[in-house]
């Protein structure tokens, strides 16, 4: 699987990625983070544990910048995340999280398709990204008569495609098979290298640690 | 739960006063020489359109506000001003029929202006509807004011097509949808009484209204306090007895 | 390579109409729908002639208030969060997103429009008459409705059921539409101006685009 075609470099390593100080989420009267302090630094890969309900799809979408926190300040890419600049960074900040997010009409080329002309990637770029994920024999199969390992292959795909320094991972290894998480894994390192970060929600410590540099765990809606 | 907001009591003297007042220039004003003792919802049903148009009004100006500011405060008002506009609006109208089908012989007439009232009606009551549906504080904040915006700016054109239409379709009868033409100068001055009345029942209620609305919102950051546990913390281990089921 | 405001907007355009293409609710839902109506209602009013070609044109503008706003709602055109958080991701400009998904309403509403208006003049006897004015207000009801059912869908919880809101939200709101429509043929039909309806809907479609754009970046906050 071609990898190194894809991962574009940050002309200019910045010193944090994400800052996140004292960040509170609630979902209507329930708290589900509390004085949540994270820093994410350039080349850094975190690996974020919890238990179910502890809060980590919630941080992710926080950094993601698409969950406004009820208390804290969080900047991510150098943009407060409550600002409206925030619409100029999303495209630099990739997220996959543990539902798909393809249209399940439309085949796994004509989602890229669509995420390639919104990004504004060149058209060629679907077919190389697909085959760099082992998918190109199945492009003209419809996302909702895909596996679900199929449809995460595809997001990792999109990934591959767009040029992103953050990239978000919600459960990254869950329904993929040995080769597709040596994909992400990969995906993962050449982010890091290239200047990125990655941060991946799991709860399988043991292929997270192989590639994380540090972890963390969301406890009590706050991190240890 | 005891709230920290003070409650206000002038508003309920002030509503007390507002009511007993437009009670009293409405009973106390001569009877119309045509319509007879029926004249008197008049007192009533002008007023509470009055305070409809001028509540829709607020909400569209507090909808902007909260656009603008993104402050929950303007959403309140906008919330509370769309709440009383409806419940006033819904009153003028009834008063309206029960005023109309001894008058005019019909419960409701294809009037520009009742039409228009009607329209609105509904427009609200889908504001209120949207906000009823959107269990995010500040989601719902957002999209109520949009609507509130939209709403508002789609009117005047509800307004000119409902003019328009109803130019070209005027009824053949006599019938007078604009109501009587008020000559009697006491029966003016009772109804100008009766309008400033319901404007301070307007100010009032919304006193009240914003009141209730920020107390909910206060109390609703409270249950998310500090002392509030957490969402994750409700989940524990699983711990299966050897003995429970065919485990 | 920077995307321009354009090429999003006919990204999701493209998607929106494949979307629909696939699951065909507009086609097997919606329109069937729309032709229902128009069937049930003689069955309501009587079906003396005279009365059907009075009424029918003001039937038929009717659905299409009524019925065709559902075209913003069937499960071709609703996104779940994941789907929202993707696009969102991809440096999908909100006010691009609202342009296409209301250009794909429009689309549809005008094929709705054009195959329940045909059904219309069959069961109905409708005289079809200034078919370039009829043809523009087609178009012009189309954009109008499709941008207030867009942004009537912007507006409610899709994931959790809050579609059925939809049409509350538009029906009052498309009366300008309605009227315009309506009178437009009228004013065609007796050989009187019609210019101001036009205007009416024209300013409808105006306002609704302006706040719709320049509401969708606040709209899209969680």
């Amino acid at each position: 699987m071609k990898l190194l075609t894809f991962v574009h470099f940050l002309p200019v390593p910045a010193a944090t990625l994400s800052e996140l100080h004292d960040i509170g989420v609630t979902a209507g009267s329930t708290p589900i983070l509390r004085g949540v302090d994270l820093v994410v630094r350039p080349g850094e890969v975190l690996g974020l544990f919890g238990a179910n309900g502890a809060g980590k799809t919630t941080l992710l979408r926080v950094v993601a910048t698409l969950l406004r926190p009820s208390a804290g300040v969080a900047t991510v890419l150098g943009v407060d995340v409550t600002s409206p600049q925030r619409f100029d960074i999303r495209h630099r900040i990739g997220m996959i999280g543990h539902i798909p997010g393809l249209y399940p009409e439309l085949t796994l080329g004509e989602n890229l398709d669509f995420a390639a002309s919104v990004a504004g990637v060149a058209p060629g770029g679907v077919e190389q990204a697909l085959e760099a994920v082992g998918l190109l024999g199945a492009i003209n199969r419809r996302a909702g008569a895909s596996s679900h390992g199929m449809q995460r292959r595809a997001e990792f795909a999109r990934e591959l495609m767009l040029e992103r320094d953050l990239l978000l991972l919600d459960e990254p290894h869950s329904a993929l098979d040995q080769d597709a998480v040596e994909l992400v894994n990969g995906l993962v390192g050449k982010i890091a290298a290239g200047g990125g970060a990655a941060i991946l929600v799991s709860h399988d410590r043991g292929r997270v640690d192989a590639v994380a540099d540090r972890s963390l765990e969301l406890v009590a809606g706050s991190l240890r | 739960m005891q709230s920290d907001i003070p409650s206000r009591r002038w508003p309920w003297f002030a509503i007390g006063i507002a009511v007993a007042a437009s009670v009293t220039v409405a009973m106390l004003s001569p009877a119309d020489a045509v319509q007879g003792e029926l004249v008197r919802i008049m007192y009533v049903h002008v007023p509470a359109a009055w305070l409809a148009y001028l509540a829709f009004g607020v909400t569209l100006i507090a909808s902007i506000g909260y656009l603008l500011s993104r402050n929950l405060a303007w959403d309140r008002i906008a919330a509370s001003s769309a709440e009383i506009g409806v419940y006033f609006t819904g009153l003028a109208i009834v008063l309206g029929m029960i005023w109309a089908k001894p008058t005019w012989g019909v419960w409701w007439t294809w009037d520009a202006r009742l039409t228009l009232t009607a329209i609105m009606f509904f427009v609200y009551v889908g504001y209120l509807a949207l906000r009823r549906t959107t269990d995010d504080r500040r989601a719902r904040a957002n999209r109520a004011a949009v609507l509130g915006v939209v709403g508002a700016v789609q009117i005047p054109l509800v307004h000119f097509s409902v003019v328009w239409w109803r130019t070209l379709h005027q009824p053949a009868s006599i019938l007078r949808p604009d109501g009587p033409a008020i000559q009697d100068p006491i029966m003016r001055v009772a109804l100008l009484i009766a309008v400033i009345a319901f404007t301070v029942v307007y100010v009032s209620l919304m006193v009240k209204v914003a009141e209730l609305h920020r107390v909910n919102d206060a109390a609703q950051a409270a249950e998310a306090g500090e002392h509030h546990p957490v969402a994750g913390a409700s989940v524990t281990a699983p711990g299966l007895d050897p003995g429970v089921g065919n485990v | 390579m920077t995307p321009s405001f354009t090429s999003q907007v006919g990204a999701v355009v493209k998607r929106d109409l494949r979307r629909q293409r696939r699951r065909g609710d507009v086609l097997w839902i919606t329109i069937p729908f729309g032709a229902v109506a128009l069937l049930l209602m003689p069955l309501a009013v009587g079906t003396d002639a005279g009365l059907l070609q009075r009424i029918g044109p003001g039937m038929f503008w009717l659905t299409v208030m009524l019925f065709g706003v559902l075209v913003t709602v069937g499960r071709a055109s609703v996104e779940t969060q994941a789907q929202r958080d993707a696009a969102s991701l991809l440096g999908l400009d909100p006010a691009a997103g609202y342009a296409g998904r209301s250009a794909s309403a429009a689309a549809l509403l005008l094929i709705y429009e054009v195959i329940v208006g045909a059904i219309a003049v069959v069961l109905y006897d409708i005289e079809v008459i200034g078919i370039p004015w009829l043809a523009v207000t087609l178009v012009l009801v189309a954009a109008g409705l499709g941008l207030l059912a867009a942004l009537g869908a912007s507006l409610v919880n899709s994931d959790s059921g809050g579609s059925a809101l939809v049409p509350l939200l538009v029906a009052p709101l498309s009366v300008p539409l309605l009227l315009g429509a309506t009178q437009a043929y009228e004013g065609l039909r007796l050989g009187s101006s019609i210019l101001e309806w036009m205007l009416l809907m024209a300013a409808v479609v105006l306002s609704v685009a302006v706040v719709g754009v320049i509401t969708a970046r606040p709209l899209q906050e969680s």
